[in-house]
């Protein structure tokens, strides 16, 4: 049998070249993640609507639980000052949430994709790079990468640059690596309940070996590591690393 | 159906997921955020407005209070000072009476006593009178005469005081 493990489908392509960017493919990646913003917004609409001052409901109190979390979470780790950063990084870290946990209705995460992660690492990277020539001005930034002796500029360039690209690829990595052992997963045990089923003699065993019948219960048991726990562990690492990387920038 | 590669950037993808990440934070802060802060402000705001009352109300039984023990304090001072008069009075009172007694017992005794004069005078010139009309009855029997007691009471009168004397 084949496996395929491939990346998003392309739902649509407008055939036109654009210069650089290429064709503008609507892919499976895109269209979830719309389905992700509806998802979470959808959530948050729900979760806030008809809010009271006293006597609250157990919705209401999960809405102010989450927005309690998200301000000492931001707070805690990069200080009252940066309070505005509070609903970006609760956006990042839904998004992240939601798209990785999709996966688990059957489809594919946004976040299996390089693209989106890189998209938010580039994201994370200017805020950085933003919030470093507000601290110390061009030239600090600048004079920043002959520290502390001017030869090791290029080491210091490469950890700069390091920074997004190991966001990304850490939170990236991790996704795919359960997209993939998962799809092994399915596929092992579909040839294992194929060829199990097929000791039955006769056409019983040739149509009962169609049926992957251990692919049910199963995966399941790796999805809680791989989805549910990987899933929230990454987005909080990405979020944690968004604002610790944000506030040492802002020390200079 | 055409896939994109497993490991890769897509340049429009990645515009879009940056598109759709500002897109999502403006939801969130728009739906979540704003929402629930305005709430807890409303409710920060109702529950400074009960500690103010609270304060007040305190403020206002402090002041009832300190009120009141001065009060107490001023009923306390003017029971004792009445307290202290009634002593005062009573005192001068009880003084008065028993000097007044003292003095009743004075003039009582002082009556007492110049009425028993009075008395023991009215009876020694009782007996006086008695033994000088004895005297005189005796004298006249012994002389067998009659003694005019007017023309000799000067006489009878020295003899009862040389008597009284000696008695």
């Amino acid at each position: 049998m084949d496996l395929d493990i491939s990346g998003a489908k392309v739902f649509f392509t407008i055939p036109f070249d654009f210069p650089i960017l290429g064709k503008l493919q609507v892919s499976e990646t895109i269209v979830v993640s719309w389905i992700v913003i509806l998802l979470i917004t959808g959530i948050c609409i729900w979760l806030t609507h008809d809010l009271r001052v006293e006597n609250i409901s157990k919705r209401q109190a999960v809405a102010e639980l989450l927005v309690e979390k998200a301000n000492s979470f931001v707070i805690g780790n990069m200080g009252e000052k940066f309070r505005y950063f509070i609903p970006f990084v609760a956006a990042l870290f839904a998004t992240s949430v939601v798209s990785n946990l999709i996966s688990l209705i059957g489809l594919r995460s946004p976040t299996a994709d390089l693209s989106t992660e890189a998209a938010w690492a580039v994201v994370v990277f200017i805020m950085i790079t933003y919030q470093k020539i507000k601290a110390g001005g061009v030239g600090g930034y600048m004079k920043g990468f002959t520290q502390p002796i001017p030869l090791l500029t290029p080491f210091n360039i490469l950890s700069e640059l390091a920074t997004p690209i190991s966001m990304a690829c850490r939170h990236f990595g991790n996704i795919l690596s359960g997209v993939v052992i998962n799809a092994l997963l399915y596929g092992a045990l579909a040839v294992a309940s194929s060829a199990l089923l097929g000791l039955i003699p006769g056409a019983v065993g040739d149509l009962l070996s169609q049926i992957p019948i251990l692919d049910v219960g199963i995966p399941a048991v790796l999805s809680v590591y791989f989805d549910w726990f990987s899933g929230f562990m990454q987005a909080f690492i990405f979020c944690m690393l968004t604002t610790m990387y944000i506030a040492n920038a802002a020390e200079g | 159906m055409d896939v994109q590669e497993l490991v890769g950037i897509v340049p429009w993808t990645f515009i879009a997921q940056i598109g759709n990440l500002f897109l999502q934070v403006y939801l969130v802060k728009r739906f979540l955020f704003k929402p629930i802060n305005e709430m807890l402000e409303k409710r920060r705001a109702m529950a400074d407005a009960e500690i103010r009352d609270a304060v007040k109300a305190k403020d206002e039984a402090i002041a009832m209070k300190t009120e009141y023990e001065q009060n107490m304090l001023e009923a306390k001072n003017k029971a004792n000072e009445i307290v202290m008069t009634a002593q005062k009075t009573a005192a001068v009172q009880s003084e008065q009476l028993l000097l007044e007694a003292s003095n009743q017992a004075a003039a009582m005794k002082a009556k007492a006593e110049s009425d028993i004069a009075q008395e023991k005078r009215k009876a020694v010139n009782e007996i006086k009178d008695e033994i000088g009309g004895m005297a005189v009855e005796i004298a006249g029997k012994v002389i067998e005469r009659e003694i005019c007691e007017e023309d000799h009471a000067k006489l009878i009168d020295e003899f009862i005081s040389n008597v009284g004397e000696a008695s």
